[in-house]
């Protein structure tokens, strides 16, 4: 029993999770017997309160716990004491947060050994979002998403198999958008959105396991629509209240269906002791049909009355093709040499009937055409040594080559569509990676690993171009002691003519936990997250080109844990926690700083966000009878942005609950 | 034929003298009681339940090895297969002489894991698992991952995050553990065990399915390289999880004017010249580009 106590103490000391549910489990771990079966369950129920101060919105989006009666978590675990149960051998049931959390969860698995095993996951996460940097908090959203997995395994340890399967995720709500109209210099109207999109995925396949290969086959559909209405729930003078541009009505309807049936076909085969061998191929042919129904009342800039229509529809394609083989060799004892050669294809294809008719005049319906088609094959190979228990060194070469290759254009509805220019692109990537792990002592463990990458035309700015990442860890670890340190780089630049672009990001940090006695225990971790990019920036203004800006952003985020828990006369468990983010970016007291970079004050005020947001919590959980617990806890959300106060805020939380098994 | 009855009668007595080192679970219950009572609990026990498993792949002795010399020498880890003393390597070669041949395994030899000499009893504890499930060594799969990964711990602490610590969202809905196929995003090398919707699609769809598409009008960022391009999948300081705090900063990083990045790479501006910065109008991009993750109906994602 001490030692499980150890365990349990040592267990809930790694993460900072919510200060509700509790870890602590009523009832005997080892479970009751009954009958056949041994049976350990429990659950948590109680009350959740929160109340906030200050941006409630931007509360939800990052916490969102609200208040009333939950069934904060349940277990229950049925296990076959001889393994011959009768309609199955292990049931196993969780859930979590179920009546009325944000974030709720339930898993079920379900198995009769040899004959069956049923593996079932739902989740549900609310999703609130106002986004007041995004689109001016025009595009809030508050949705929710349930997802359900089921799989079902017959003769999961047999030389065959079979797989059924089906997911469903739907995402519902209300959400904000807006739309530009009604014309290129027309003005922004902020829309209301009823979103309603629906996943529906089926898989069917099967494996086989003859004369050392393994062969398996997986067939799936997945099926999806969308209809996420919009309008404009009252007149509106958009975003420039101060020209004559109004939207009075606006209409529009988008039903899209798609589907996307795919094929993975896998094959593996082990020889014994010299080599392994595995291959994969996957095939998936989406595509989407959508029908676009769009009509909009208003005035223009010059206040002349105005009615659009818009009407769209078509198809959109894309199949996805990807091929992998693997090779491993075990030439000597302690040596493993792996090869993956990988392909991928992927051509997107779609086309779109658009016609426009503008104060009842009908504009020459076109049909806007594009295509993009990305091909890319690699070859990794890894070479790994054991020369000794206490060394193991670890290099590779990775080479990847990939093929872009973008057509756009339209023509009239009926005309042959006029021969476009193919816009094609081709770059290589080269990388080399090496490693290796000390172990001087048993408790001590050294790791360095470095990565060192050229590609010759990266496609874009941020992209990998001439990489070095290197990541270096040393641990100690004696028993229930365990202190830790790391560091992490990780640099890229990208220049041409026109500009040039590098960022560099550092990260630093140490971490420990400790059990020097059953009744106690601490944790805490600290991690220095620092970031700059910098990259050149070309734009118009008045007509004019405007070179020599750059975009300059800077953070630096310290991030601290703390968790220390407590038994008090074997009856009191209490723990108590502190989460400590805090960007101080580049020090600086007002967002315009001192004018790196750029000359332009809306570039200097973006280019950096110090913000704090730290959460002290702590809990008590009390064994009234080893059967029944009482829990209850606190934990305080704090917000606070340096240079604005409109999105900060204050939340205090808690719960009281009681946990008891039956 | 004598030399081939030779043969037959060497291969059978040593086939017998290696079956006669198999002792049985039961002989390993007098010492390890502990273990063995709780041992029903244990996915592994389904080989002593059924009985028709040769000795060499039944019970204790499936994973330890026979248990005669140890039995002999009244114990002690220099006469059995003892976890604690093989190391990594050896582990890892015993654990897949059962599970090597799954799909989800298939790349474990080459994973960052393995290289990392992070191998199966690193997570998984075969006989003092706390999670009813997949013998996990802690209660929560992402206490596990967080004990070595604490740069990502520290980003699911953002404010804005995917609900990791919340518990409705694993490290297993992004990434394979055991190892990852090359990705088809990006150039292929860098996947980060980033695990595939569909088998060959970026793992963020597998929720997100609304950014999936196909779209008449990719983004084509979203695509080539990936939703990383302007998010950052673990958690960040910005809103939606955006590599900046605002939205126009994230499209300047590519749309910055240079006409020698990106698909267009003949000389042509990723930026309008209609777009001038300086005006408060156009450091909103979503605002009229709301359909920045593709379109069906827009090339300029406007509607």
């Amino acid at each position: 029993m001490r030692t499980f106590l150890v365990i349990s103490v040592v267990s809930v000391a790694l993460a900072q999770p919510p200060v509700a549910p509790t870890s602590e489990q009523a009832g005997n771990p080892r479970g009751d017997n009954s009958g056949s079966y041994n049976i350990i369950q429990s659950f948590e129920l109680g009350y959740r309160f929160a109340t906030v101060g200050g941006d409630g919105g931007m509360y939800d989006s990052t916490v969102n716990y609200g208040d009333g009666i939950r069934l904060l978590s349940s277990s229950l675990t049925v296990q076959s004491r001889d393994g011959h149960g009768r309609l199955f051998d292990h049931l196993v049931i969780s859930t979590q947060g179920l009546g009325g959390d944000p974030y709720q969860s339930a898993i079920l698995r379900i198995e009769k050994n040899r004959l069956y095993r049923y593996d079932m996951m739902w989740r549900l996460n609310q999703y609130v979002d106002p986004a007041v940097t995004v689109s001016y908090g025009e595009h809030a959203m508050n949705t929710t998403r349930t997802m359900q997995d089921h799989d079902l395994t017959l003769f999961p340890e047999g030389r065959y198999k079979l797989f059924l399967g089906y997911s469903r995720n739907l995402e519902t709500g209300p959400a904000l958008t807006t739309i530009q109209l009604f014309n290129a210099q027309g003005d922004e109207f902020p829309l209301f959105e009823n979103v309603h999109r629906q996943v529906n995925e089926y898989r069917l396949g099967g494996e086989v396991h003859l004369l050392g290969v393994r062969l398996n086959v997986m067939h799936g559909w997945e099926d999806y629509r969308e209809n996420s209405p919009q309008s404009l729930t009252s007149p509106s003078q958009g975003n420039n209240p101060n020209d004559l541009n109004a939207l009075t009505s606006f209409q529009s309807t988008e039903p899209i269906h798609g589907t996307s049936p795919y094929w993975r076909v896998g094959i593996f085969s082990e020889g014994k002791k010299f080599w392994a061998v595995n291959g994969r191929f996957t095939y998936v042919a989406g595509k989407q049909a959508f029908a676009l129904d769009e009509l909009s009342a208003g005035t223009t800039l010059r206040g002349a009355a105005n009615q659009l229509q818009v009407v769209t529809f078509g198809n959109a394609d894309r199949p996805t093709l990807a091929a992998n083989l693997t090779i491993s060799l075990f030439p000597a004892t302690h040596v493993v040499l792996t090869n993956q050669t990988s392909f991928s294809n992927i051509r997107m294809i779609g086309d779109s009937y658009f016609t426009e008719f503008d104060n009842g005049f009908q504009s020459s319906p076109v049909l806007p055409f594009q295509y993009l088609g990305i091909q890319t094959f690699s070859n990794t190979t890894d070479l790994m040594f054991h020369p000794a228990k206490w060394f193991t060194i670890h290099g590779g070469f990775e080479y990847s080559d990939r093929h872009i290759n973008s057509v756009q254009g339209q023509s009239n509805l009926g005309d042959p569509a006029p021969a476009q220019p193919a816009i094609e692109q081709s770059n290589q990537l080269k990388a080399g990676t090496l490693g290796f792990r000390l172990k001087p002592l048993k408790a001590l463990t050294v790791s360095v690993d470095g990565e060192v990458g050229r590609e010759n035309k990266p496609i874009y700015p941020i992209s990998d171009g001439n990489y070095q990442a290197f990541r270096a860890r040393v641990e100690y670890k004696l028993k229930l002691f365990r202190v830790g340190a790391y560091a992490k780089s990780d640099y890229n630049v990208n220049s041409d003519v026109l500009t040039s672009y590098a960022s560099h990001a550092r990260q630093y940090g140490a971490d420990g936990s400790w059990v020097p006695v059953s009744w106690f225990s601490i944790d805490a971790s600290y991690t220095k997250l620092h970031l700059n990019t910098l990259g050149g920036i070309n734009y118009f203004s008045q007509g004019i080109d405007v070179s020599g800006e750059s975009s300059y952003y800077i953070s630096n985020i310290h991030s601290a844990t703390l968790g220390a828990r407590f038994r008090v006369l074997k009856r009191a468990d209490i723990y108590v926690g502190y989460s400590h983010v805090q960007d101080v970016g580049d020090g600086r007291a007002t967002p315009y700083g001192a004018g790196l970079y750029s000359a332009l004050p809306a570039f200097q005020a973006v280019q950096t966000f110090p913000l704090r947001y730290l959460s002290p919590q702590a809990r008590v959980s009390i064994r009234i009878t080893p059967k029944l617990r009482w829990n209850a806890g606190y934990q305080y959300y704090g917000y606070r942005e340096q240079f604005s106060s409109a999105q900060d805020y204050q939340a205090h939380t808690g719960f009281t609950s009681l946990g008891f098994s039956f | 034929m004598k030399f081939l009855r030779a043969v037959s009668a060497a291969l059978f007595l040593t086939a017998l003298s290696l079956a006669s080192d198999y002792v049985g679970s039961d002989a390993c219950k007098t010492c390890h009681a502990p273990v063995f009572n709780q041992f029903f609990r244990n996915p592994h026990y389904q080989s002593i339940a059924s009985a028709k498993e040769s000795p060499e792949n039944t019970g204790c002795e499936s994973c330890h090895g026979p248990g005669k010399a140890h039995i002999a020498a009244h114990g002690g880890k220099a006469t059995i297969v003892a976890f604690s003393e093989i190391g990594p390597e050896k582990t890892l070669d015993a654990c897949l002489r059962c599970h090597s041949q799954t799909l989800s395994r298939a790349n474990i030899r080459k994973s960052a894991h393995t290289q990392a000499d992070v191998v199966c009893t690193n997570c998984h504890s075969i006989h003092n698992s706390k999670a009813p499930r997949f013998l996990l060594a802690k209660q929560e799969q992402r206490d596990l991952c967080y004990s070595c990964h604490s740069t990502v711990k520290a980003q699911f602490s953002m404010p804005f995050k995917h609900r990791v610590n919340e518990g409705s969202v694993q490290c297993t809905d992004c990434h394979n553990p055991h190892g990852a196929f090359a990705a088809t995003w990006g150039m292929a090398v860098r996947s980060h065990m980033v695990d595939q919707k569909q088998g060959n699609e970026e793992a963020c769809l597998k929720c997100h399915a609304d950014k999936r598409g196909p779209f008449v009008y990719e983004h084509a960022s979203v695509r080539i390289d990936g939703c990383q391009t302007c998010h950052m999948p673990h958690g960040s300081t910005n809103p939606r999880m955006l590599t900046r705090p605002t939205i126009f900063t994230v499209c300047l990083e590519c749309h910055n004017g240079a006409g020698t990045f990106g698909i267009m790479n003949n000389g042509v501006f990723h930026l309008s010249p209609t777009h001038n910065l300086a005006d408060p109008r156009y450091q909103n991009c979503t605002t009229c580009h709301v359909r920045i993750h593709g379109s069906n109906a827009d090339a300029l994602f406007m509607r």
